[in-house]
């Protein structure tokens, strides 16, 4: 067993002590048995949509709402999908991506859905300078049928474009360009 | 030692003691092992100070990787996608989606067949008073406060989006614009 000789002879209390080893490891065992049972090896995270929905009345004059330009993307179809830049209901461009899924283990992913999207949003994308406080907007139209894994796939497609955000100056840090909404159809 | 040699010419009940155990193998070798003479010694130490060097080891590496930010309860019968460009958790109220019911904390708000039965996205009140309810709980608890109304939607993978849709549009009617879907983290190279 471990011990601390310190060496001295004359006193009335012994000197030499043995640290407790056995319960030491016991105490040590016990600590890495909680530590295993409350970890937590699986991370969770968050997908943010916005509801599009009117706040409460304010006392003071709203804001004119500018008519700005908007993504819609359609999963409507079996095999591509649909992304249309709206002004109001003015249709400005329009173009079609192949529905092509690539599975990583169990989930969907459309890698070729999200370079579109921010080659689209690189070309058309009304916000990107770091001190912008706005966002370009996305609404998603999807079908009612459509399993949620996949409408999770696009909305991680359409979170793909990433931009700086540093409102008040300074260094900035990476966000999402879009911010995402679900259309009601 | 007289008294012993007297002893012998009898039967004794009680032996002298002394090795006893496989003694009566008629081999040399177990005889020789029974007796303690063999090459290696048999009673070994337990390295304990490189074991404790161990362990403390693998209770520093776990309190390093200790995390409770994304510790929240998932209902066991969810299953969540993954997706990579998410955010952190945070603190909200949690509506979990399952194949069969909706839950706000736990508790059931809604029926899934129901939403299905009506083919088209709506409003659910059960969810709709609870949602409010808590609402209002968190404007009592802190008044003076603006309502951040944020919610979290706990959904099964295999859920139709016409469900999510009605429950999305629920929060968003019961003072929760603020909505954000729980995924697990897939690594970006993935």
């Amino acid at each position: 067993m471990a011990g601390i000789d310190v060496g001295g002879h004359g006193g009335k209390r012994a000197a030499n002590h043995e640290i407790p080893l056995i319960p030491f490891i016991d105490f040590l065992l016990c600590l890495v048995m909680f530590l295993l049972v409350t970890a937590v090896w699986s991370q969770m995270a968050r997908i943010e949509a916005d509801a599009k929905v009117p706040g409460p009345p304010k006392e003071t004059e709203q804001d004119k709402i500018e008519k700005e330009k908007e993504l819609h993307v359609e999963m409507k179809g079996e095999r591509k999908f649909q992304l249309i830049w709206r002004e109001g209901s003015t249709v400005v461009i329009q173009s079609d991506v192949n529905r092509k899924e690539v599975m990583v283990g169990d989930d969907v992913t459309y890698p070729d859905l999200a370079k579109k999207i921010e080659d689209e949003w690189k070309a058309n994308g009304s916000h990107r300078a770091g001190s912008d406080k706005k966002f370009d907007r996305a609404v998603l139209h999807t079908d009612n049928s459509t399993e949620f894994k996949h409408v999770i796939a696009v909305l991680d497609a359409i979170y793909t474009p990433q931009r700086d955000f540093a409102p008040a100056g300074g260094a900035g840090e990476k966000v999402p360009a879009f911010s995402v909404t679900f259309a009601a159809d | 030692m007289s008294g012993n040699k007297a002893l012998s010419r009898f039967h004794q009940p009680i032996q002298v003691a002394g090795k006893r155990l496989m003694m009566h193998v008629p081999l040399e070798f177990v005889a020789k092992k029974a007796a303690g003479g063999g090459g290696r010694a048999m009673n070994q130490e337990i390295p304990l100070i490189p074991f404790i060097d161990f362990l403390l080891c693998i209770v520093l590496f776990l309190l390093a990787s200790f995390s409770a930010s994304g510790e929240l309860p998932i209902d066991k019968n969810v299953k969540l996608p993954n997706a990579s460009n998410a955010v952190p958790m945070m603190e909200a109220p949690v509506v979990a989606v399952t194949g069969t019911q909706v839950l706000v904390d736990g508790i059931p708000a809604g029926s899934v067949r129901a939403i299905l039965d009506s083919n088209r996205p709506g409003k659910i009140d059960e969810l709709d008073a609870v949602l409010k309810a808590k609402r209002e709980l968190w404007k009592q608890l802190k008044p003076g406060q603006e309502f951040p109304g944020n919610v979290i939607l706990q959904v099964d993978r295999r859920v139709q989006a016409l469900v999510v849709k009605s429950v999305f549009m629920t929060a968003a009617y019961a003072g929760y614009p603020a909505v954000s879907f729980m995924v697990g983290k897939m690594g970006k190279g993935e």
